[in-house]
């Protein structure tokens, strides 16, 4: 009995010393909301909150893809003209698309779909409209008339000829819920959700993560790296998607004033932002509202996000980066372009 | 009150202690060989080949040149490779966003059909990024 307790004992500990091996990490890819997605997580439950995001990512492109039957954003587009009862998670994020829309001026609108289709963006079948066509359009183009009540459950109205496409903010929210995820487990980690990073914690290390920022002209290519921690990294760039057409390349960041790719001087805007649906959204905003009027969202959107800095990437070789990203940002001196502080 | 007996160990109780402190000093010494290892070196990167989510192809990049063709999802792709470069040369998806991504050639980078659901990555320890964005 003596040695049946000397080999517990001595097995216990064998057990305590792998302990104190190196932090586990785990990755896993998952298709959803029309894009791959990458997820890193560093902890000792990183497969269970791997496991739990992915099943959250897709519950997430069920309810909020207006692709996707029997999703709620689908329901609402059927039913337009007409309230369709919603989760309160919708009501939420539709409030939070509508409130972002009110103050960029619209230059951020959920109800950009039907514009985005006309051009082919919300496929794979590119085409230029014709500006009557536009001009029909246009009209509703307007998330003032998104009308979300809250009697016994909310509900949410769009216009007969409107569509709401949460496409510019869903990511973003997706982020932050997996990064929930991951901190319920105690894990820090990367999500990469198709090119918007959220980043959990820090390193095991105790560093920030490097995120390397890829250079509009030549994607293969970097414009600079940043050291962040617990925030949402976003770009929007022309090119992501775009077609070439009678020798012109028309981009896919639609200005919901013209119904025509957004010409604001810019190539590419990226957000660090403390929350990723504000992230998602104001990159879309910040390009087309070009320079001048984007670097004005950092103080409008003060009081609601502790974090909001932008690099902007102009059509002439300028890199433009807001104070805050001092010693954060480390640009690659490599890439001809010239860096300068916004002012 | 009971009192216990006065425990003297035996040559087991020696033997259970030696094997605990071996199997300690090998686990301390393992996990200082690998603090240890070199990092890899420069051009040391693999390629990965992920279909539907799943790795299916994994190459040193040194050993990737030439052509190489994949299909999924009723989409072929075409990629190259030369001179620590890989590339999307052609491809039948109606985006064509993987051929327009460019050529990569530095550890974290991918390139990604959707239609396809190919992604191509370059892995390897010689990055001084964690995650790119864009």
């Amino acid at each position: 009995m003596k040695r049946f307790f000397s080999l517990l004992l001595a097995a216990l500990m064998l057990l305590s010393l792998c302990a104190c091996g190196a932090e586990k990490s785990a990755g896993k890819v998952v298709y959803a909301m029309d894009t791959v997605m990458t997820l890193t997580a560093y902890g000792k439950d990183a497969d269970t909150a791997l496991g739990e995001a992915e099943f959250e990512l897709y519950r997430l492109e069920q309810l909020l893809d207006r692709f996707t039957e029997d999703g709620e954003v689908n329901a609402i587009n059927a039913n337009a003209g007409k309230p369709t009862g919603v989760s309160d998670e919708l009501a939420a994020l539709v409030a939070l698309a509508q409130h972002i829309s009110d103050k960029t001026s619209g230059a951020f609108d959920p109800t950009i779909a039907p514009v985005m289709d006309a051009w082919g963006f919300g496929g794979s079948e590119f085409r230029v409209p014709t500006q009557p066509e536009l001009e029909v359009l246009l009209p509703n183009v307007d998330a003032d008339q998104i009308l979300i009540s809250y009697e016994d459950r909310p509900r949410i109205t769009i216009g007969t000829m409107q569509a709401l496409d949460l496409g510019g903010i869903a990511k973003g929210y997706a982020g932050d819920c997996v990064k929930s995820i991951f901190e319920k487990h105690g894990c820090t980690g990367v999500i990469d959700l198709g090119g918007d990073v959220t980043l959990v914690g820090r390193k095991s290390d105790g560093s920030d993560w490097r995120v390397a920022i890829k250079d509009p002209y030549d994607p293969s290519a970097f414009l600079g790296t940043l050291s962040a921690s617990d925030c949402t990294v976003v770009t929007s760039g022309v090119y992501e998607r775009n077609f070439t057409e009678n020798g012109v390349t028309y981009h896919h960041i639609i200005d919901p004033a013209t119904g025509c790719p957004a010409e604001s001087g810019l190539v590419s805007v990226t957000v660090v932002c403390a929350d990723g649906a504000y992230a998602d959204a104001l990159s879309t905003a910040a390009f087309v509202l070009g320079i001048d009027r984007a670097a004005a969202l950092r103080d409008a959107f003060a009081t609601e996000t502790p974090l909001l800095e932008l690099i902007f990437v102009t059509g002439d070789g300028h890199v433009l980066y807001s104070d805050g990203l001092d010693g954060i940002l480390e640009p690659n001196t490599e890439s001809g372009y010239t860096y300068e502080h916004l002012s | 009150m009971n009192t216990s007996p006065k425990l003297s160990p035996t040559k087991y109780d020696l033997l259970v202690v030696a094997a605990v402190l071996a199997l300690a000093v090998c686990l301390g010494a393992r996990s200082f060989l690998d603090a240890r290892k070199p990092p890899q070196q420069a051009g040391g990167n693999s390629v990965i080949i992920s279909i539907d989510g799943e790795d299916v192809e994994c190459t040193p990049l040194r050993d990737y040149s030439g052509q190489h063709v994949y299909t999924n999802n009723g989409y072929t792709l075409t990629v190259a490779s030369a001179d620590g470069w890989v590339d999307v040369t052609q491809s039948d998806c109606p985006t064509q966003d993987c051929k327009h991504s460019g050529a990569i050639s530095r550890a974290g980078q991918s390139i990604v059909c959707l239609p396809a659901r190919i992604v191509i990555t370059l892995v390897g320890t010689n990055a001084d990024y964690d995650v790119i964005v864009g």
